[in-house]
């Protein structure tokens, strides 16, 4: 296993990764030309080669994550590398390294956004996301996490093409609100002409606030007249802290409605407890009452005053047996038979 | 680790120090009659949150990006037009924008709208930018979920469909059979009534109350007649004061008067011939007691006859 993992900015695989994206963006307009001379009078103008337009936004964005993610959060940042052709990826980083390694993988991996997951205790998900060379950074707790394989959404965009971002009206309300607008535009727009990009813009990512947390959601852009048909993922977005720098520096923001899982785990846990303690505390009472020995109310001697005993009979001992009464003897009746044999004889 | 040691046993003495003296501190704050007996619970001291604010906007503005609208796609604006307004009352939704988290369907429809308000601002932008927001049908690239999963996605579908249909269908078949049953239990209940009606009508024929039959030829007309005859009838009743049987019987071993002697025979009765029949008398009907009705009576031959006969037959 040790000898397949890569090696952090092994400068043979940096090598390796620049010749592969030399050879798709060497490909792609090739492709492009074949499209436009099969259909020459088509009603749509296919855009020009993505390679005529010049890409300027030079963002990449490293998606990855700690050890100890569930099956569930790999399929989200699946779904985030496939919606973000700006994108980069990595091994897992080990729990042990410390928070601001992520840095230098960063650095080494030529990116200048992070988003990084970090798992704990395999239930909790944390994201980080993150301007790499000099902050801001915010940590979030990650909710309700949906993911592009589930089959209640029913929308789809071509892989790659290049979103619109929508926020809500909260995100300029609030200081830190817009630090972090700056933060999603900047990640997860997909810079124009990027090689790996489409020339459409066919769905939209919408960021809104709700309940003190930021909703993710996805939608494909079906007709002109702004019907939509959401493609996921989706997932729920807990503030808990800004820091000035990147994975360091001094906290910014820190989130007053923020309760950590641990602490939720245990409030609940404590509820569930109390309660029993009180239904146990309910069954001893009753047992000690059950148990407690009844007053003894001591005799009324005026209680039967007005009870008169009754007469006792003379106890008579007969010392003879009872006269027994003459048994009734039955009638000697014969029978037919025998009355009738009786008359011939006569 | 000795140093360690050390170190943990003056905390652990300094707390002690401190924990006796904030109980000394009590004692006397309870002496001078500050603390009152009764509910007295330790609090958790307040945590203080960090929001610094001039540090997010310095933040901001370093490290904001001054890039055209192109590269950003990004839109804030509020929800769009209501579309459940006019279906449903919009005593839901708060006029302030503020998303109920706790309800799935309306916070949906939140998101819902803001997308949709959002793409309404940014088609226009787009198109005047010359930046395509409908692929061509005969643009094949890779999508963002295989086809195989599109495909499992619109069998998931047909199936919620089919289910949603039969369930209709059961729904309405049972809705249906309860119908029907109510019907014929109100069907059973007509016929028993009508030959309750029918039983009470020939009973009260059978005694002599109704003189007329008019309630064997339907049931339509029973319900205009039969008020009427009943009336009749209990009147009849009411001036009579008995019915038929005892009547007959009134008249047969007669009602009130002498009873003595009712039955001895009067010049009358044996002067009156009315019931001789000559027949019965003469033997010529039947019976064994008459002479010549013996031969005609007994058609089979004697015993001896019979034998006879036989032998003759052999």
């Amino acid at each position: 296993m040790a000898a397949f993992r890569k090696k952090r900015g092994a400068p043979v695989e940096h090598g390796k990764k620049s010749a592969k994206k030399r050879k798709i963006s060497n490909v792609k307009p090739g492709k492009q030309e074949e499209v436009l001379n099969e259909n020459p009078e088509n009603e749509y103008s296919i855009p020009a080669p993505l390679s005529l337009g010049k890409w300027k936004n030079k963002e990449r964005v490293l998606i990855f994550s700690s050890r100890g993610i569930n099956f569930r959060t790999r399929h989200m940042m699946q779904d985030l590398r496939t919606l973000m052709p700006h994108s980069k990826a990595d091994s897992k980083m080990d729990r042990k390294d410390q928070l601001f390694v992520v840095n230098e993988v960063c650095e080494i991996k030529n990116c200048n956004k992070c988003i990084f997951f970090e798992a704990k205790k395999k239930q909790d998900l944390y994201m980080w996301i993150s301007n790499v060379p000099h902050g801001p950074s915010a940590k979030f707790l990650v909710q309700n996490v949906h993911t592009l394989a589930e089959l209640k959404m029913t929308g789809n965009c071509l892989r790659g093409s290049r979103p619109v971002l929508s926020f809500d009206p909260k995100f300029d309300s609030e200081p830190h609100y817009a630090v972090l607008k700056e933060l999603f535009i900047q990640i997860f727009a997909t810079p124009q002409y990027h090689p790996k990009s489409q020339p459409f813009v066919d769905h939209i990512l919408t960021f809104t606030i709700a309940d003190n947390r930021i909703w993710f959601r996805n939608y494909q852009i079906i007709e002109e007249d702004s019907s939509l048909v959401e493609i996921g993922p989706r997932f729920v977005l807990n503030l808990i802290k800004i820091f000035s720098g990147s994975f360091r520096g001094s906290t910014l923001y820190e989130n007053s409605h923020y309760m950590s899982p641990n602490l939720h785990r245990r409030n609940l846990r404590l509820a569930v407890a109390a309660r029993l303690k009180e239904k146990q505390l309910v069954k001893d009472v009753q047992k000690h009452k059950k148990e407690e020995v009844k007053m003894l109310v001591p005799d009324d001697p005026t209680h039967d005053v007005f009870q008169t005993p009754k007469e006792k009979k003379p106890a008579a001992v007969p010392h003879q047996h009872p006269e027994q009464k003459p048994k009734k003897m039955k009638n000697k009746k014969e029978f037919k038979r025998q009355r009738l044999l009786k008359r011939k004889n006569k | 680790m000795n140093t360690f040691d050390e170190e943990s046993l003056s905390q652990s003495e300094s707390e002690n120090e401190n924990s006796d003296l904030s109980d000394g501190e009590l004692q006397e704050a309870f002496s001078k009659g500050l603390l009152k007996p009764g509910l007295n619970i330790l609090t958790d001291k307040k945590k203080k949150y960090v929001n610094n604010v001039e540090g997010l906007k310095n933040c901001l503005a370093d490290f904001k990006k001054d890039i055209d609208w192109v590269e950003r796609l990004d839109i804030t604006k509020g929800l769009g037009p209501d579309i459940m307004a006019n279906i449903d009352s919009k005593n839901n939704v708060d006029d302030n924008n503020e998303v109920n988290a706790e309800d799935d369907f309306q916070r949906e429809m939140c998101f819902y709208r803001q997308a949709q308000a959002a793409i309404l601002e940014a088609l226009p932008r787009l198109h005047k930018l010359k930046i395509p927001t409908k692929r061509p049908e005969d643009y094949f690239a890779e999508m963002a979920k295989s086809d195989q999963h599109m495909q499992k996605v619109r069998a998931k579908l047909l199936q919620k469909q089919q289910a949603m249909e039969r369930s209709e269908k059961a729904k309405k078949l049972r809705e249906l059979r309860k119908y029907g049953k109510k019907v014929q239990v109100q069907v059973l209940q007509k016929r028993q009534k009508e030959k309750k009606a029918m039983m009470t009508a020939v009973k009260k024929y059978q005694k002599g109350m109704v003189d007329k039959l008019d309630f064997l030829e339907g049931d339509a007309e029973k319900g205009k007649k039969n008020p009427a005859t009943a009336s009749k009838s209990k009147s009849a009743m009411n001036m009579k004061g008995s019915n038929a049987r005892r009547k007959y019987k009134d008249k047969k071993f007669g009602f009130g008067g002498k009873k003595r002697g009712s039955k001895w025979n009067t010049k009358e009765s044996h002067d009156d011939v009315s019931g001789f029949r000559s027949k019965v008398a003469h033997g010529k009907v039947g019976g064994m007691r008459g002479k010549g009705g013996k031969k005609a009576v007994n058609k089979r031959p004697g015993k001896n006859a019979r034998k006879k006969m036989r032998n003759r037959s052999r």
